[in-house]
């Protein structure tokens, strides 16, 4: 597979192989595709992998969307990211775990020393020492407290594998030793939507509409997109690459308006806002219930619309109105509450009801993950609804689920990490998402591009509670379950749980099961992107806990707690087989090829479960008595590619592509599935119990009579039982800014926080006086100034759950009373459980759920106070903390962990 | 005739991947004899800058480039002693990695600060167009093989003409004949909304009338249902503007400048 273009001059010869960058894990697909050119055993570059390398264009053939005159092709090389062409440096970054480690003060025959976890250094060991430990250790908390003592911390986003997942992996083996305790894959960024949204239109899994032909609908029809909380020109990074920012730019060309309403001008806003509404966080039920004021005072909405395609409006109405509790909903009583001007409220609502408008995300972000956050998801499809939701051009729009190209091939999609015939590859353990994609890919009728029936889901299928193991706990209660048990909950929380899943309640520890007193984890990384990990950490150090054990390529947040960590090796030193229908251009399954030897002593998730198996006597059970290579063949000849090339050719080629439907070159008008419900209501329902749109809530009048945080009709609820995070509270007097945490520009969650040529980006990280590089917090002008505070300060916030420092980013780009800072920093604790110089603010983020009855996670729009950080002082203090090893460019680096004397 | 790269700024969504691309190609990669490796941090022969304008919250953000301008009239050239510096056939200014001897005459001589001194290797490095990848069959160098948008586009003069006749070089008085074009080029904008307090409306459908003292060309704008009104590309200087509606009294601004970008903020327009 040599590429004629990468052979040197002086230099040796370069080999090419492809690799998915996106960073989905678990069941995703890859997207964000790179070739890599390799020469002598060392990375040379990643580039954007061009599809016409083995094929003509020809002879995989272009699809098109004509909309308005205009036509939108994909280009004929992938879109990665910054972080996908940055990865080079991650592979080969100094903060790579290299050999097995144990924390010198953890002696599993003596003192196990909890509570000195996330202080005590490492010393390194052996990988027999290292296995040794393992499975006595397995076997010992089995044996005296049954297997639910063991908790498997392994979902979550990462570098994606069908051999080799970056997740999951230990699952294989735990289900074949009597069962495990499972943290359950929640649904994170979709918090709302699918705690709140889905009780307003159904729309299994995550309560977000349909996306099947989307841009084409939107492109034709669409006139004004309410960009609101998203930011198509971040979030898109992560998984898919860059076809998203394409597609805003054409919109645009459309003439379509974009108007940007959050808090912070953010990153799509920068170059694609029309016009920007800044918002205080948090406070969109207010505005969108003026909004409603406005429409239902000046008949502006959809009267017939409402009449025959929704149930329980009157209700709302009278709450909008102030019938039911005697205040109206109008634009000046949203304006204090939002920090909007009523006037733009006034015209917003009445731009809106002017054309046709769509409201666009990419997945909920910061906006959805607020405190009470069901009530603005559910009111946004309550207003949608009031001005014809479903008729063309008039939708939710998100990016993050377009699926732009599906429904121009000729195969729906490429599967190998779930077989379209519904033969599974064990890899990728089902019980983990919930889900199969069995389903997701039979329903694409590929002649016909036919959407699902409303009442079932876009995509995934539920997993029977067969196949899971008999105890969960919710990933966002997992703090709470160690430390106060018994703890109970609505819903599994597992993403691709149908609505109905929200009524059942459980409990931890259940019926029959042991508590948690052993922790596998190849997530390490609850502390920068979870509900106020302070408490977690307080739970991590509990004597319950009598053994952690890691696994990581790198060695960042939880793993600094592990009593073993083990090195993982990246994608870049394995072989595997993925498929990219993700960029949004063509799909395509490629052959993932051993680039590097193992950085190391490092070895993939997978064989590390297989090392294990080996000493318990369970590796058959674990490989299926198949080799890494059988498996790929396996995958791919249940992939769907197997009826258009042969293995051997598609090994030869390295990749194939999905053609192009032959009618697809030209374009067909197509139906976005909501079209359906708005043409004819009855014939087409809805999942909801009337089968309609619902302003009044009939199950959740049902399953939770009296509950007044998330009642039957969406209300504004700034602070109440569960949460006090509003400048309503008299909190806000001590803590009088309200934080938004997006995720990452230039992170995916925790991932890529070592990369030196993102680091040195401005808006990646702020050079403190100090010389370390502090996660920005972005401030304006105003409230620096009334702190003292300058651009590059170091800064300290705080509320009561701790305190977190960074660097002060003053700007236009955020309104007064708001600061904000992307989730995901990498933690580095100068006290654990108090104080982080990294910038994880998620260790102070508000630490109960949602609301009482719904169990998501809350990590935005929360209260803090800000001020400048004595660096003097801290550093005078935590001596120690302030001296640990440290490399500017790459931050923090593995030496820093390392007992005294430890060579590595 | 020869290479030339065309930057549209309007076109740039701010990703920084020519950045790392650039990075990745030339840090810890020794392609000499076109370049030995850039360091990994601090220096960049491809820099995006972030340029925040205006205020809140009326702002956009622009997205600048610095790039070595491969100048067919090349200072740097000149001002090397040494001789190290040549121009290809293809008009590409490479700096000899190994005809250099640090004297960094040429940093202090390039008007456009795109020269860096590399203090390990003791010599002045700087963009290349990837001339070790084009003498091997590659079309454009990095940075514009990972733009996802077309900003960046690079060929043949010849071939780019279209993109040519929208563009601009960057100081022309330099008299250096840059082979970089940009298009799009932010100028200065000033912006408004206007709003009546007696109705708490914002007011649509305003005439605004700009001019800059002493010259007769007259600017209007109609602002829309927010009172919004832009006038974009505007030149540095010092402008008046008038806000008419009728049933309004008039209002007169003056004395803008813009020397930043102005967002004027809320203007009351009151009933007569």
């Amino acid at each position: 597979m040599a590429d004629k273009r990468g052979t040197g001059k002086k230099n040796g010869a370069e080999k090419t192989f492809i690799k998915a960058m996106g960073l989905i894990g678990e069941t995703g697909t890859g997207g964000s595709t790179v070739a890599v050119d390799v020469r002598d055993g060392k990375i040379v570059r990643l580039r954007p992998f061009h599809y016409d390398w083995k094929y003509r264009s020809e002879e995989f053939g272009i699809w098109e969307i004509h909309a308005r005159g205009k036509v939108f092709r994909p280009r004929l090389q992938s879109l990665p990211s910054p972080h996908s062409l940055g990865y080079k440096k991650r592979v080969y970054s100094r903060n790579r775990v290299l050999h097995p480690l144990k924390r010198v003060d953890w002696d599993p025959g003596g003192q196990r020393n909890p509570e000195k976890r996330g202080e005590s250094k490492y010393v390194r060991i052996s990988w027999d020492e290292a296995l040794d430990i393992i499975t006595s250790e397995l076997k010992r908390v089995q044996k005296k407290y049954g297997p639910s003592a063991v908790l498997l911390q392994g979902d979550g986003h990462g570098e994606t594998g069908v051999v080799h997942p970056s997740h999951a992996c230990p699952a294989l083996l735990l289900k074949h030793m009597g069962g495990y305790t499972l943290q359950t894959r929640n649904p994170d960024s979709w918090e709302g939507f699918y705690w709140g949204a889905k009780h307003a239109w159904g729309m299994d899994p995550v309560g977000i509409e349909s996306q099947t032909n989307m841009v084409p609908d939107i492109a034709e029809n669409c006139e004004l997109i309410l960009y609101w909380g998203c930011d198509p020109e971040t979030t898109s990074w992560a998984f898919h690459g860059q076809a998203q920012s394409r597609v805003c730019y054409w919109l645009g060309e459309l003439g379509i308006k974009g108007i940007f309403i959050c808090p912070d001008l953010n990153y799509g806003a920068a170059v694609h806002a029309d016009k920007w509404i800044p918002i205080l966080p948090n406070t969109d039920a207010a505005m969108r219930l003026a909004i409603a004021y406005v429409w239902i005072t000046e008949g502006t909405y959809d009267k017939d619309y409402v009449a025959t395609h929704t149930y329980g409006f009157d209700k709302f109405a009278d709450y909008v109105l102030g019938k039911e509790d005697g205040i109206a909903k109008t634009p000046g009583w949203a304006a204090e509450l939002c920090g909007v001007p009523s006037r733009i409220i006034k015209a917003l609502a009445r731009e809106w009801a002017s054309r046709r408008t769509s409201i666009s995300h990419y997945l909920g972000g910061g906006a959805i993950r607020g405190p009470y956050s069901t009530e603005p998801a559910r009111l946004e499809v309550l207003l949608l609804a009031m001005q014809g939701l479903g008729k063309p051009g008039v939708h939710q729009f998100c990016f993050n689920q377009i699926f732009l190209a599906e429904p121009f091939k000729s195969q729906a999609m490429f599967s190998p990490q779930v077989a379209y015939r519904g033969t599974e590859v064990p890899f990728q353990a089902a019980e983990i998402h919930g889900i199969s994609r069995n389903d997701f890919i039979k329903r694409w009728d590929p002649a016909g591009w036919t959407p699902p029936p409303l009442h079932k889901p876009e995509f995934g299928l539920v997993t029977p509670p067969a196949q899971r193991p008999s105890q969960i706990i919710a990933k966002d209660l997992i703090h709470e379950a160690i430390l106060n048990p018994p703890v109970s909950w609505y819903g599994t929380t597992f993403w691709s749980e149908p609505l109905e899943d929200q009524f059942v309640k459980y409990t931890y520890p259940a019926r029959g099961c042991s508590e948690v007193h052993m922790i596998w984890t190849d997530t390490p990384c609850w502390i920068t992107c979870w509900n106020d990990s302070n408490y977690f950490i307080k739970a991590i150090r509990s004597p319950k806990i009598e053994f952690i054990l890691a696994q990581q390529p790198w060695l960042e947040n939880d793993c600094q707690f592990a009593d073993v960590i083990l090195p993982v090796s990246t994608k870049f030193e394995e072989e595997d087989i993925q498929v990219d229908a993700m960029s949004e251009q063509f799909d395509v399954i490629f052959h993932e090829g051993k680039c590097i030897e193992p950085v190391g002593e490092s070895k993939s998730d997978y064989e590390i479960v297989c090392l294990i198996a080996d000493r318990l006597g369970l590796r058959d059970k674990v490989t299926g008595g198949k080799t890494e290579e059988q498996w790929i063949k396996y995958a791919f000849d249940n992939s769907g590619a197997e009826e258009f090339i042969t293995y051997k050719e598609w090994r030869e080629k390295g990749y194939y592509i999905s053609p192009t439907l032959p009618e697809a070159r030209q374009y067909v008008k197509r139906r976005t599935p909501l079209q359906d419900f708005y043409e004819d209501p009855e014939g087409h329902p809805l999942k909801t119990p009337s089968g309609k749109v619902e302003f009044y809530s009939q199950n959740l009048a049902r399953h939770f009579p009296g509950d007044k945080e998330r009642p039957p009709v969406p209300h504004w609820i700034p602070y109440g039982e569960t949460h006090q995070e509003s400048r309503l509270h008299p909190r806000a007097k001590k803590y009088p800014l309200l934080v938004v945490s997006n995720h990452g520009r230039w992170r995916v969650h925790a991932n890529l926080d070592d990369i030196t040529w993102i680091r040195e980006i401005e808006t990646c990280k702020v050079k403190g006086q100090d010389g370390y590089l502090y996660e920005p917090l972005w401030m304006n002008q105003q409230d620096a100034a009334a702190r003292g505070i300058q651009r590059g300060d170091v800064v300290k916030i705080y509320n009561e759950r701790g305190a977190v420092l960074a660097g002060a980013y003053v700007t236009e780009r955020i309104m007064p009373g708001v600061v904000s800072i992307d989730h995901g920093a990498r933690y580095d604790p100068i006290v654990p459980g108090e104080l982080d110089r990294g910038g994880a603010i998620n260790t102070i983020t508000p630490r109960k759920t949602i609301s009482k009855n719904a169990t998501g996670m809350v990590c935005a729009g929360f209260l803090v106070a800000v001020e400048r950080a004595n660096l003097d002082e801290l550093k005078r203090k935590y001596h120690q903390a302030f001296n640990r090893p440290y490399d500017p460019g790459a931050g923090l680096t593995r030496e820093r962990v390392l007992h005294r004397g430890e060579k590595i | 005739m020869g290479k030339a790269l065309i930057i549209d700024i309007t076109k740039c969504n701010g990703c920084y991947n020519c950045q790392i691309a650039c990075k990745d190609e030339h840090v810890g990669n020794d392609w000499t004899p076109i370049a030995k490796p850039q360091p990994d941090t601090g220096q960049f022969w491809m820099k995006v800058t972030d340029i925040v304008r205006g205020t809140l919250p009326k702002v956009k953000v622009a997205y600048w480039h610095d790039i070595c301008q491969h100048c067919d009239d090349a200072p740097c050239m000149k001002a090397c002693r040494q001789q190290a510096i040549y121009k290809r056939a293809d008009g590409i200014v490479i700096i000899d990695p190994e005809k250099c001897v640090g004297n960094r005459n040429c940093v202090d001589a390039c008007p456009y600060g795109v020269i860096y001194f590399n203090g390990d290797l003791n010599i002045s490095q700087k963009c290349t167009f990837c001339a070790h990848l084009l003498d091997r069959g590659w079309k454009e160098p990095r940075c514009v093989d990972a733009c996802p948008t077309e900003a960046l586009r690079f060929g043949e003069e010849a071939e780019l003409k279209e993109y040519i006749k929208q563009s601009e070089v960057l100081h022309p008085e330099f008299k250096a004949k840059p082979r970089v074009y940009y298009i799009g080029i932010p100028k200065r904008f000033i912006a408004g909304a206007v709003w009546d307090p007696g109705e708490d409306e914002c007011t649509e459908g305003a005439t605004v009338t700009l001019t800059e003292p002493g010259k007769a060309k007259k600017l209007v704008a109609r602002t829309d249902r927010f009172g919004d009104f832009w006038f974009e590309s505007l030149e540095v200087g010092k402008y008046s503007l008038v806000i008419e509606k009728p049933g309004y009294k008039a209002k007169k601004l003056e004395g803008i400048s813009t020397e930043k970008d102005v967002n004027l903020g809320d203007i009351e327009l009151v009933k007569r």
